[in-house]
């Protein structure tokens, strides 16, 4: 017995030797508890949110005095119906709600074919030179996309340079609302072509070549075989571009210049600029709540199980 | 088989499908090389052949999943070449089925008659007769994934035929069940093909699905077509060794040709003159070539006396290496040390009858010339 134990290689040994030692630090009784324990810094980060979401609701309540500058010792609901009833915050929710709709249509058409090219294309030099296109703009970061922009749609701009050329006096590209969406797309796109791709790799292209030897062309194909199948896909693209463009600050503040806020930039004036907190506050919640009540109402149409949560009971 | 030149010729024209001259190149690789053949209306051809064979290339280019190299597939007497896949009236089975995940088993059905505009009212009628062709009436509402291994293949074989194609193609729809259901689902492909005398051409690799199901055999490796004939004589005379191999269990001895005469051929193997019949389609035997004598391991005697084989022309002692009983037949591994130590395998069919020779005991094996096929040697036997 001896002998053969001195036999074993060195590596065994050594593992040998730091079981041992996890099970005197961390006794099998225990080891129930380690997926727990795995959660645990998730939660933490998570839990830490919500108690900064109690104190956003505390100051919710409290009313800023502008003589003093003090926030009011007694609760009220004035803040909320200083946003409800106020013509300019009415002005830009619906501005950054309905934007955020235009986004995730347009952006969803864009990225379905861009996806789909990817997944399905026979040639690997295309589906790296897609990938690299898509990740590209991750590196760069969304503010300095946005002074991209700038230099290239300004009025002494490449685009209107180039229109110069032809003869065609400057036009005004920036600082409205189509330049701050056509920023918010640009944005969006590789997120949701990142969430498109693996919903459709997850639909055999064997489906495709059945459905066309049953005698769909591939307009019909695409409607009754790749676009129902992708829809997992889709909800979690179209969900995430949503919240994401809806609570977008960098792009509606450069490229719409002050002129276009979103919400978030709403939010950002009362905190840092007007100092409001309790309104700022206010703001902040319904945007939580419309947030929400979005992913609800989507949920409830389409089910939770689009996002592929309840894919092993299929 | 047999058919004058006029005959064939009136048989091409009523071939519901006629490949000629097909060939499919991928860079530098040929899949298909010069492939032609017909299919007679309401026939059951099957194409046997390993994987890498070329036999599915060739049956997704009758489907229209490609468009060869060279060559043109006729469907009806018309060249397709230029029609796309949802356009030939062809209902196509898939390896792994292709069943439509998000569809109840009768809109999976009904899928083809709505993609090809049937009268809406007709549908759920047509649907459900073919649901009860396959044995699944009454299945229709029932999602794919609730469905057993073996429903869903008859709810594929329901929506390939359900559009009442011109063409069945089944691209080894079978290889994923295990041998029971294939065995069942086999007879079951024979049954609706009757039934409906739809032409049929399927692709496996298994030789006994070839044999069962089908009326023409065609025989393919590394692209080409090595033999067509019906099941019985693809079995009875290979065209060369690569069939002899391929189909059913065959044993091999080499050596060259000795003498010719008809289609008797003399070689010389271990020092032993032995004989076979040329019935190949491969190069004419002459004395002096490289030739291999194929012979069944059903058509080797294995006994311990000699006066039991005394009606068999050539006769070897051996000895047992392994002896495996199968139930219905006994599966002898022989080593042949008279003729440079080959093995041959051998089957007894009559296990119970005959004795039972255990692994170490010497044996003679024996047979008769007209049951050893010999083939010239520029196809390897391998």
């Amino acid at each position: 017995m001896r002998n053969s134990r001195v036999a074993y290689p060195l590596t065994w040994r050594v593992m040998d030797m730091l079981e041992n030692v996890c099970a005197r630090i961390w006794p099998a009784s225990l080891h129930r508890l380690l997926p727990y324990l795995m959660l645990l810094p998730a939660v933490v980060l998570v839990g830490l949110l919500v108690l900064g979401l109690f104190q956003i609701g505390d100051a919710s309540l409290r009313v800023l005095d502008t003589s003093t500058f003090l926030f009011s010792e007694d609760y009220s609901l004035e803040n909320y119906r200083q946003a409800i009833t106020s013509g300019f915050f009415a002005v830009v929710a619906s501005r950054s709600l309905m934007g955020s709709v235009i986004v995730t249509v347009i952006t969803l058409l864009f990225a379905l074919p861009y996806a789909y090219l990817m997944v399905r294309t026979q040639s690997s030099g295309l589906r790296k030179f897609l990938l690299v296109a898509l990740f590209l703009p991750f590196f760069i970061g969304q503010v300095v996309r946005a002074y991209g922009w700038l230099i290239i749609l300004g009025n002494q701009g490449m685009v209107n340079e180039a229109l110069g050329l032809v003869g065609v006096p400057p036009v005004r590209l920036l600082y409205n609302y189509p330049a701050v969406l056509f920023g918010l797309i640009q944005y969006m796109l590789p997120f949701a072509v990142l969430m498109l791709a693996p919903a459709l790799t997850a639909i055999p292209e064997e489906l495709e070549s059945a459905a066309g030897s049953l005698g769909a062309n591939w307009v019909r194909t695409f409607r009754h075989i790749v676009l129902p199948l992708a829809r997992p896909g889709l909800v979690g693209a179209g969900l995430v571009v949503m919240t994401l463009s809806l609570t977008d600050f960098a792009i509606p503040a450069i490229l719409g210049g002050g002129s276009q806020d979103f919400i978030a930039n709403a939010i950002y004036d009362q905190f840092f600029r007007t100092s409001n907190q309790g309104l700022g506050a206010a703001l902040s919640l319904m945007l939580v709540a419309v947030g929400s009540i979005m992913v609800g109402v989507v949920f409830a149409v389409f089910g939770a199980g689009t996002l592929a949560m309840t894919g092993g009971r299929k | 088989m047999n058919l004058s030149n006029g005959a064939r010729e009136s048989a091409a024209a009523q071939a519901a499908v006629s490949v000629k001259n097909v060939s499919m190149r991928y860079d530098d690789f040929y899949a298909v090389r010069d492939a032609s053949f017909d299919v007679p209306k309401g026939k059951f051809l099957t194409i046997l052949g390993p994987s890498g064979s070329g036999k599915t290339t060739l049956l997704r280019l009758i489907a229209g999943f490609g468009k060869p190299t060279s060559g043109e597939i006729f469907i009806g007497g018309q060249p397709v070449s230029a029609v796309p896949p949802h356009k030939r009236v062809i209902g196509m089975v898939f390896q792994k089925l292709a069943l439509f995940p998000h569809m109840t088993a009768a809109q999976n059905v009904a899928f083809p008659l709505k993609m090809r505009r049937h009268d809406a009212r007709t549908i759920a009628d047509q649907v459900e007769r073919y649901l009860e062709l396959v044995k699944l009436g009454g299945f229709g509402s029932r999602r794919i994934h609730e469905m057993s291994g073996g429903q869903q293949q008859r709810v594929a074989i329901a929506r390939a035929l359900v559009f009442e194609p011109d063409l069945l193609l089944l691209d080894e729809p079978l290889a994923a069940l295990d041998v029971k259901l294939r065995e069942e689902m086999q007879l079951e492909f024979r049954r609706i093909q009757k039934e409906l005398g739809v032409t049929t051409i399927n692709v496996t690799h298994d030789q006994r699905e070839a044999m069962v199901v089908s009326d023409e055999v065609i025989v393919m490796n590394d692209g080409l077509i090595q033999q067509r004939a019906n099941p019985v004589t693809a079995y009875r005379t290979p065209q060369n060794a690569f069939v002899a191999n391929f189909i059913g269990v065959t044993n091999f001895l080499e050596g060259p040709a000795t003498s010719v005469s008809g289609n008797e051929v003399a070689f010389r193997c271990a020092g032993h003159e032995l004989s076979g019949i040329s019935v190949g389609s491969g190069p004419e035997i002459k004395a002096g070539m490289s030739c291999s004598g194929a012979i069944r391991a059903e058509q080797i005697r294995v006994a311990a006396a000699p006066e039991k084989l005394a009606d068999l022309t050539f006769r070897f002692t051996g000895e047992i290496i392994d002896a495996i009983f199968e139930g219905e037949r006994m599966v002898y591994e022989v080593n042949v040390a008279e003729l440079g130590g080959v093995s041959f395998r051998v089957f007894d069919h009559d296990p119970i009858g005959h004795t039972q020779f255990l692994p170490g005991e010497r044996v003679l094996v024996g047979w008769n010339p007209k049951d050893m096929h010999v083939f010239g040697n520029n196809h390897s036997p391998n």
